[in-house]
C-alpha cells in the first residue's frame, strides 16, 4: 500500500467515524445493553459469564424449546488444532440450554470428512455425551433436509436445510474463531454452510455473496464465538499459526460477533478491519447486522 | 426342517451377515477362501501361495473323506439356488428335463479351461468362481436394494421418530451404495436361476468349477452313500436326486462325483435301503459305484482353449502382464485401491468378487467395465465422482480374499498413494472464473493444496504440492466444479508394491505425506508476503503497510 492509499484510508475512517452517529441508530455512548459481549478467562466460565452479560440463556431459551447448536465439528483434527470448536464450549452452551428448560437440545453439522472421526476426533460427542445421551449428531443424508425457499435471497434462492434446523424454535452458533482461505475468515456467518446439503453452488454463485443470503435465512439467535484458540492461519482445516486469546465473544447480531472477531485478532500475522471481509460488509449494508462495532456497546472483561 | 436346510440357512445367514460387516468384522471374506476354484485358479494365475488359502485346503480334504458336503450343506450359492430352484414348478413327480446332450463332465472341463487360461498367467476364475458370483450378487445387487428401502424407510419414519424423540431413529443414517454393472450381475444370475428349469442346481451339476474341483476329490469318499439289499429297483431315489448322481437303471449304484449328501434319496427310499455310512451294511452286496472318467481329448481341449483364451485376451490393447511395456494402454483416471499390487499381478490376483466394494465404506470403489479391457472388467476402481477414499481407512484391503490389495497397517496406508492430484486452472473457479473458492484446500486431508497470490486474480489461487498429495479425491469429489471437477486424480505417483514398506518406497521417491495435523513436525509455511511478525494489541485498525491481503480479505472500505 503506498502513502495514497494509506491517506485515503485513514480519511475514509475518519469520515466514517465522524458520520456515523448521524447514519446510523447506534450510540456512540456505553449503554445498560451489551451487544458484543467479550470474556476472557476459562471456558466454562467464560461461556456462562458472556450469555449472562447479554441478559441469560433464558432471555433466549424458553421452558420446552426445541434447540439446535450448531459448533464447527467437521475436522477430523484434536481441539488444539482450533479447526473445531471446542467441546467445552458446545457442552457448556448444551447445559445451559437444558438448565433453561429445552425440551430439546441438538448439536449438529454437516462435515466433509467421516462422520465417526470427526465425532470422536473433536472431542464434542464425548464431552456432551456426559451431558446427555444421544445429543451430537452429523447429518448428511439426502432425506434429512429439506427445501425451502430464501425469501431475502438475491443469488441463492433456495437451499435444502436439515429438518431438525427447519423445526427449532433456537438456533445457537458455536463456531471456532479461525481464518478461512475462501471467506477469509470462518465465524459465525460462515458455520451456517453446516446446516445445508448443497454447499458447492454456494462457491459456483459466488461464496461470499451466498454466504449473506443464507444467513438472511439461517439467522442465529444467538452466537457464541469460540476463540479460546484461533487459527490465524491455513484454515479452516490447518495446520496453521494457533494463538490463545481464551476467549469468548457472545452477541445477539451475528454480523457484529463476526465483526468483532475479525478486529480482534490478527489474520495471517496482521490485522484487519471487519469490512475487509467481504460478506461481513455485505450482510452490514443488507442490514442483516452491524459491523460497525466501534458504535457498539462491546463490554470486554476477565473471569 | 431337516437338518441340511438348517444347516444350510445357518451358513448362509453367516455369510450374509459377514458380508453385511465386511470391514467392521474379521474373515469377512472366509467364504469366499473356502472355494477351492477360487483359490486354485489365484493360486495358479497369479504364482502366488498364502495362508489365506488355508480354507479351500480344509473343503478339498472334507470332499476327499465325506463327499461334496461343502455343497450341499455350506457353499451359499447352493443355498440359493435350492431356494430359486423351489420357485420354479415342475410336474410332480418328474425333477428334471434330462438335459442328454450335456456332459455331466462339463464343471470339469469349465475347470480345466480355467486352470489353462491360469497357466497362462490369465484369470478368468471371476466368470465361474461360485462364491466370487454369489458375493457379487448379494454384495452388489441385493444388498443395494436392501439399503435403498431401509433408508426410505427411515426417511418415512422420522417425523414420527422426531415426535417420539427417538434420536437413534431420527438421525441414522445407511446411505446406500450405488454400483455400476448391477444389471450385469443381475441378467447372469437370472440365467443361472432359469436353468434350474431345465433341471435343479443345474450350475452345480455342469458348470461350477468350484464343484469340479471337489468332483474329483470325492470320487470315493469314506463317508457315502450305500444301498442294502431292501432295495427293488424302484427308481424312486433316483428321480428325486437333485444332483443326478444316482442310475435310473441301476438305482444302487451312485456317482459320488456328483454326490452332495443331501440324503434326499435316503428319506425318500420306500424300502429304507439307503444310508449315509463309513461303512456297508453287513451282508449288504449292492452298494457299487459308478465313476465318471474324464476323457483325456476333451480334457486337453479345453485346458488348450483355456490357453488360447488367455492368449488371445493379452492381446487386447489393455491388457498388461508381466512387465509395464512399453505403450502401456491405461485408462488415464484408472485410479486403484490404496494397497493395489503391481497392476499385471493385480489383474491375476483378483477374483473381482465385489467383497472390496461392498465393504468400502465411502462407496467409491466400483467395478470398472470395459474401461481397461477385458482382463479388467469388474476390477475395483477408486471413483472420487462418487466419494473420496479415505486415507485412515483400511478396509478393502482387510476383506479381499487373495491379497490383490494388501492389508495395511495405519501408518503405512497414509503412505499407500493411489495417484496425484492436477488441477484444470481452465475450470477452476479460481483461477479461471476469479471467485473466492478454496474448497479442494478446505478437504485436503494431506494438506497438499497450497494457495497462492497471483498479482491479476482477486482471490488466491490452488496449487498441488506434488510431493504431499496422495490422490485419495478428497479435492475432486468436493470440487464445485460439475461433472468433471476443475481438480482430478490421475495414476500418477501411485505405489504399487507387491510387498515392502510404503513408507519406505514413498520417502525414496521424495513423497512427503502425512495427514494433518502434521505428524512430523511440518511447520505451516507463512503467506507470502507476510513478515509473520507478533502483534502485540491487535485492536487499533488495520495498519495496512503490505499490498499482500490475506486468502478471502480485500479491500474493504
Amino acid at each position: 500500500m503506498n502513502r495514497r492509499s494509506f491517506l485515503k484510508y485513514q480519511a475514509a475512517g475518519m469520515l466514517w467515524t465522524i458520520g456515523a452517529p448521524f447514519m446510523l441508530p447506534g450510540r456512540l455512548f456505553a449503554r445498560e445493553k451489551t451487544d458484543v459481549a467479550v470474556v476472557k478467562g476459562e471456558v466454562q466460565a467464560a461461556v456462562r459469564k458472556s450469555v449472562e452479560m447479554l441478559g441469560g440463556i433464558s432471555k433466549f431459551v424458553k421452558k420446552g424449546d426445541r434447540v439446535v447448536i450448531k459448533p464447527n465439528m467437521s475436522f477430523a483434527v484434536s481441539p488444539e488444532q482450533a479447526s473445531n470448536t471446542h467441546p467445552l464450549v458446545a457442552k457448556t452452551i448444551a447445559a445451559m440450554c437444558k438448565e433453561a428448560g429445552a425440551a430439546r437440545v441438538l448439536v449438529l453439522d454437516n462435515p466433509l470428512a467421516p462422520a465417526e472421526q470427526c465425532l470422536e476426533a473433536s472431542g464434542i460427542f464425548a464431552a456432551c455425551e456426559s451431558l446427555e445421551k444421544d445429543m451430537v449428531h452429523m447429518v448428511s443424508r439426502p432425506g434429512s433436509f429439506k427445501e425451502v425457499g430464501i425469501p431475502n435471497g438475491r443469488t441463492l434462492k433456495t437451499t435444502d436445510v436439515m429438518k431438525e434446523v427447519l423445526s427449532a424454535d433456537v438456533l445457537i452458533a458455536a463456531p471456532v474463531a479461525k481464518s478461512h482461505s475462501g471467506a477469509g475468515v470462518s465465524l459465525s456467518m460462515k458455520g451456517m454452510m453446516g446446516l445445508i446439503r448443497d454447499r458447492s453452488t454456494m462457491h459456483r454463485r459466488g461464496l461470499h455473496e451466498t454466504i449473506v443470503d443464507l444467513v438472511s435465512l439461517l439467522t442465529p439467535q444467538l452466537v457464541i464465538i469460540d476463540a479460546t484458540r484461533v487459527l490465524t492461519t491455513g484454515g479452516p482445516g490447518g495446520p496453521g499459526k494457533v494463538i490463545e486469546p481464551k476467549t469468548i465473544i457472545a452477541a445477539t447480531d451475528m454480523v457484529a460477533a463476526d465483526a468483532y472477531a475479525v478486529s480482534a485478532f490478527e489474520w495471517y500475522g496482521r490485522t484487519y478491519a471487519p469490512s475487509q471481509i467481504k460478506h461481513i460488509r455485505l450482510a452490514h449494508e443488507r442490514g442483516l447486522g452491524r459491523m460497525d462495532i466501534e458504535n457498539l456497546n462491546v463490554r470486554k472483561i476477565s473471569v | 426342517m431337516s437338518f441340511r436346510r438348517a444347516a444350510q440357512l445357518i451358513f448362509l445367514i453367516i455369510f450374509l451377515a459377514l458380508l453385511a460387516r465386511a470391514g467392521h468384522i474379521k474373515e469377512a471374506d472366509l467364504f469366499l477362501r473356502m472355494d477351492p476354484a477360487l483359490v486354485g485358479i489365484t493360486a495358479i494365475a497369479a504364482r502366488m501361495w498364502t495362508w489365506l488359502f488355508l480354507p479351500a485346503l480344509i473343503v478339498v480334504l472334507s470332499a476327499l473323506l465325506f463327499g461334496r458336503v461343502f455343497c450341499g450343506y455350506i457353499c451359499p450359492m447352493g443355498t440359493t439356488l435350492d431356494f430359486s430352484d423351489k420357485c420354479i414348478p415342475r410336474p410332480t413327480g418328474k425333477t428334471e428335463r434330462s438335459p442328454q446332450r450335456l456332459s455331466p463332465r462339463l464343471n470339469r472341463y469349465i475347470l480345466v479351461f480355467l486352470v489353462g487360461a491360469g497357466l497362462a498367467g490369465v484369470s478368468l476364475v471371476s466368470w465361474a468362481s461360485p462364491l466370487a458370483l454369489i458375493t457379487r450378487f448379494y454384495g452388489l445387487v441385493v444388498y443395494p436394494v436392501t439399503e435403498l428401502i431401509a433408508d426410505q424407510s427411515l426417511v418415512f419414519l422420522y417425523p414420527l421418530a422426531s415426535w417420539l424423540d427417538i434420536r437413534s431413529l431420527m438421525f441414522a443414517e445407511i446411505h446406500p451404495s450405488r454400483f455400476t454393472a448391477q444389471f450385469f450381475v443381475l441378467v447372469l444370475f437370472i440365467l443361472i436361476f432359469a436353468a434350474g428349469w431345465i433341471t435343479p442346481r443345474f450350475w452345480c451339476r455342469y458348470l461350477c468349477p468350484a464343484g469340479g474341483i471337489l468332483a474329483v476329490a470325492a470320487g470315493k469318499p469314506l463317508l457315502r452313500r450305500r444301498v442294502s439289499d431292501e432295495c427293488n429297483g424302484c427308481g424312486i431315489c433316483a428321480q428325486k436326486c437333485p444332483m443326478g448322481a444316482i442310475d435310473r437303471l441301476h438305482p444302487e449304484r451312485t456317482n459320488h462325483s456328483a454326490c452332495i449328501s443331501c440324503r434326499t434319496c435316503e428319506a425318500n427310499c420306500p424300502q429304507e435301503a439307503i444310508e449315509f455310512s463309513l461303512l456297508a451294511r453287513p451282508g449288504s452286496h449292492m452298494a457299487r459305484e459308478t465313476g465318471v472318467s474324464t476323457s483325456r481329448r476333451y480334457f486337453l481341449m479345453a485346458g488348450a482353449a483355456g490357453m488360447g483364451t488367455a492368449a488371445l485376451s493379452l492381446t487386447g490393447l489393455h491388457a498388461v502382464s508381466g512387465k509395464e511395456t512399453e505403450g502401456w494402454v491405461q485408462p488415464a483416471r484408472l485410479i486403484r485401491p490404496p494397497g493395489a499390487i503391481p497392476e499385471p499381478m493385480f489383474r491375476a490376483a483378483c477374483v473381482r468378487c465385489g467383497e472390496c466394494m461392498r465393504a468400502c465404506p465411502t462407496n467409491t470403489l466400483q467395478p470398472i467395465w470395459f474401461a481397461a479391457g477385458f482382463l479388467g472388467m469388474f476390477s475395483p476402481a477408486i471413483t472420487p465422482d462418487r466419494k473420496y477414499c479415505d486415507p485412515r481407512c483400511t478396509i478393502c484391503g482387510e476383506v479381499c480374499p487373495t491379497g490383490a490389495i494388501r492389508t495395511l497397517s495405519a501408518g503405512e496406508r497414509v503412505w499407500a498413494r493411489t495417484g496425484t492430484a492436477v488441477i484444470y486452472r481452465q475450470k477452476c473457479l479460481a483461477w479461471e472464473h476469479q471467485k473466492s473458492c478454496m474448497v479442494c484446500d478446505e478437504v485436503c486431508p494431506y494438506n497438499a493444496i497450497e494457495f497462492e497470490k497471483i498479482a491479476d486474480l482477486p482471490y488466491p489461487v490452488p496449487h498441488v504440492k506434488e510431493d504431499r498429495c496422495a490422490g485419495c479425491g478428497y479435492c475432486e469429489h468436493y470440487c464445485p466444479v460439475t461433472n468433471e471437477a476443475a481438480i482430478v486424480v490421475t495414476p500418477m505417483n501411485a505405489l504399487r508394491l507387491q510387498a515392502g514398506s510404503y513408507r519406505e518406497a514413498g520417502q525414496i521417491r521424495k513423497f512427503n505425506l502425512s495427514l494433518r495435523p502434521p505428524t512430523e513436525g511440518l511447520q505451516p509455511k507463512p503467506y507470502p508476503g507476510v513478515s509473520g511478525g507478533e502483534i502485540e494489541s491487535p485492536e487499533g485498525e488495520a495498519e495496512n503497510g503490505s499490498e499482500e491481503l490475506a486468502p478471502g480479505f480485500d479491500r474493504g472500505y
